[in-house]
């Protein structure tokens, strides 16, 4: 029985983490880059909902749109302000392209942790459920009714998000992108405008995570690191800007840490990750999904 | 005496009072140096409550005059909650700001690292809310604790357990010197007090955020007792893992809580059914009443914020009062003077009368015999002062008086 348990905690923690980790896959992908900020936008998403059902009093259902916006707005914004530079013009600027993206998005996670510390205040808070049962048995496994709408929700987006990356025009054209820039541009591609959407897209996806979570891990300014750093592992174990890969790994990494923390010890359970990690880079340094570099 | 007497001489000293003032504002201030957690990922819950309590206090004092004609002014470090950025905020509040006393402290990590440097510089470290027992055993002459300390919990919480039975119990710590520590403690209190009771503890990341797999093992098996020693934002996380796994609060399981945190603002928006029927360790109830002084505080607090005054707000207050009446009764602002009348004095404080225990160990330094209460949530969104005391300063534990949960 408990391992029934540990299974399905493992699978809906795993559906939690791809929902964070597709997002920075996406942006690694199209960019070559690693957004150190994107936990912070799970922490926005985080309060945007909570703050949006408290403050406004709008029925839950409707603050999850206003979380998904916020995302979406900050993650465009972000993108439009800081990381144009990577590649409209300042050639020069690429040969620090990589260390211009670390200590930018490093500074933009660090003033939206201190802005929401200062302007919503330290005090965590918890959003309201969107299925208000916080205990529901589900044959041998017990779960909270906003556990399983979260898991049921994230399923369907992550689903969404890869039909749409392989049968519309606008995840070809993400997709062309990702695999050669200037390729893409001479095929007609707006490629300022596919890095815009991806990364709002991103916004959007890591917001709703943490929205969708405020219920159970409540919104506090610093809530964002530990969906971050998972999802650092989970791209990099997936195959850095493979999507299937960070979905398969996410749902790998839920069940080996919820497995782990009972079978081997709690004490390590942020551990088991980062082993994996190492074994998977040692084995095959592209991930699990990733393809090995080719310089045309 | 005559009408005019009478006038002349209110007159007179209303002058003297404004003159007073007048040359306390004017004289050079008397900096306190005050280390708290103003930003993730230290506790700013914490942080914020003992800033409050210091800037009332603050307040009381340089409206009386300050202290030797001097206002009391406070100068702040973020320490984050982290032992290097405590470290190093002590270094520059005593090199740069040339303060007085350090004070404010409130995780135990941080405040084992800060109070090195204090010791190094000779300066009276307040300790306002540090429970490690390894800050008292260290034995430093700097350090004061008017706060709680680990093994006072740890005898209350055994002294619970035995009194309601319990065979098996289970604790939940976080991994820092606080939690790990009163885990220990409590093992070493049972030992003594329940020596039946098998206990163990499970050390959990303060940083973590889903504690599901080590409460999992519960469903199955439940303990009598799970006990919680952890902070928010992770024990209200933990709380309602707790609670939705259905372990604890639970017909079977009591859910007790040693950190104190069921007088936290936040508490009820955070933790909703889960906090129902929780037993808590406490430092502070409207029951257990204050000095004057005291009601003042707590009156003051709950005028600026709507809240109800709590432990921190009390803890902050006295710990700057107990640095003020050290520089009075030295007539200094000397360290080694300031250290000196501390250890001789009877402070009156806004919490009672007390003297540090010159005992070595853990009651090194302390406010030995700290008054504590147990209470019980009967209600969710109850507050304190609504809370099921069942045990005070001036009331004996009766176990009898708690309720256990239905469900």
């Amino acid at each position: 029985m408990l391992n029934v348990d540990l299974l399905v905690n493992g699978l809906i923690v795993g559906v939690l983490y791809a929902l964070m980790a597709v997002g920075l896959s996406l942006i690694f992908g199209i960019l070559k880059v690693v957004n150190f900020a994107h936990g912070e936008l799970y922490m926005l998403g985080s309060y945007a909902y909570t703050l949006a059902a408290a403050a406004l009093g709008i029925s839950p259902w409707l603050a999850v749109p206003v979380a998904l916006a916020v995302g979406a707005l900050v993650g465009w914004a972000a993108e439009r302000l800081l990381m144009r530079p990577l590649y409209a013009g300042y050639s020069s600027w690429g040969l620090m392209r990589d260390e211009y993206a670390v200590v930018v998005t490093f500074a933009l996670s660090i003033l939206l942790v201190n802005l929401v510390d200062k302007v919503v205040g330290p005090y965590p808070r918890r959003g309201p459920a969107l299925l208000d049962l916080p205990r529901m048995p589900l044959g041998p496994v017990m779960l909270s009714g906003q556990k399983l709408v979260a898991t049921a929700v994230g399923l369907v987006v992550i689903a969404a998000l890869t039909l749409s990356m392989r049968y519309t025009l606008w995840g070809k054209q993400i997709q062309a992108v990702a695999q050669n820039r200037l390729g893409a541009s001479l095929a007609g591609i707006d490629t300022a405008r596919a890095s815009s959407a991806v990364f709002s897209a991103a916004g959007a996806l890591a917001a709703l995570a943490g929205a969708l979570l405020a219920p159970i891990i409540n919104a506090s300014p610093d809530v964002g690191a530990f969906p971050a750093v998972k999802s650092y592992v989970i791209v990099v174990l997936g195959g850095m800007g493979s999507m299937p890969g960070s979905i398969v790994a996410s749902l790998a990494l839920g069940v080996l840490e919820s497995f782990g923390a009972v079978y081997v010890s709690y004490d390590y359970r942020d551990t088991f990750g980062l082993l994996i990690l190492v074994l998977v880079l040692l084995v095959r340094p592209q991930g699990l999904f990733g393809e090995r570099g080719r310089v045309v | 005496m005559s009408k005019s007497l009478s006038r002349t001489l209110g007159l007179a000293s209303a002058a003297a009072a404004v003159l007073a003032a007048a040359s306390a504002g004017a004289a050079e201030p008397i900096k306190v140096g005050i280390s708290i957690a103003q930003s993730p990922p230290g506790s700013v819950v914490q942080g914020t409550q003992v800033r409050d309590g210091l800037e009332i206090m603050k307040d009381i004092l340089n409206k009386q005059g300050g202290v030797l004609g001097r206002p009391i002014a406070l100068v702040y470090e973020d320490d984050q909650g982290i032992p290097e950025k405590g470290r190093a905020a002590v270094e520059k509040l005593i090199s740069r700001d040339k303060v007085v006393a350090i004070t404010g402290g409130h995780q135990s990590s941080v405040c084992l690292a800060a109070m090195e440097v204090a010791k190094r510089s000779d300066i009276p470290y307040i300790n306002t809310n540090c429970w490690s027992d390894d800050i008292r055993k260290k034995g430093y002459a700097q350090v004061f604790n008017p706060s709680n300390y680990n093994s006072r919990v740890a005898f209350a919480m055994a002294e619970t357990l035995a009194g309601l039975g319990a065979k098996r119990v289970v604790a939940y710590c976080e991994n820092t010197d606080y939690g790990i520590g009163q885990a220990k403690a409590v093992a070493e209190a049972l030992k003594k007090r329940a020596p039946n009771v098998e206990y163990r503890y499970e050390t959990l990341d303060r940083a973590g955020k889903d504690f599901t797999p080590a409460v999992l093992p519960l469903r199955a098996n439940p303990p009598d007792a799970v006990l919680t020693m952890m902070l928010p934002p992770a024990a209200y996380i933990l709380m309602n893992q707790l609670y939705e796994q259905g372990v604890a609060p639970s017909a079977k399981t009591w859910l007790y809580d040693g950190a104190g945190i069921g007088d936290y603002p936040d508490f009820w928006q955070n933790v909703k059914e889960a906090g129902k029927d929780m037993i808590e360790f406490g430092l502070y109830h409207p029951e257990m009443g204050v000095p004057k002084l005291g009601r003042e505080v707590g009156t003051t607090y709950q005028q600026k914020t709507k809240n109800e005054p709590n432990r921190l707000i009390f803890q902050a207050a006295d710990s700057l009062l107990l640095i003020a009446e050290a520089i009075k009764q030295a007539k200094s602002t000397d360290g080694k003077a300031m250290i000196k009348a501390m250890e001789s004095m009877t402070f009156s404080g806004v919490r009672g009368s007390f003297r540090f225990s010159a005992e070595p160990g853990i009651t090194h330094h302390q406010w030995a015999d700290i008054p504590y209460v147990t209470y019980q949530f009967t209600e969710v969104g109850q507050p304190v002062s609504k809370t099921h005391l069942v045990q005070g300063p001036n009331l004996p534990l009766s176990v009898s008086k708690l309720e256990k949960p239905a469900r």
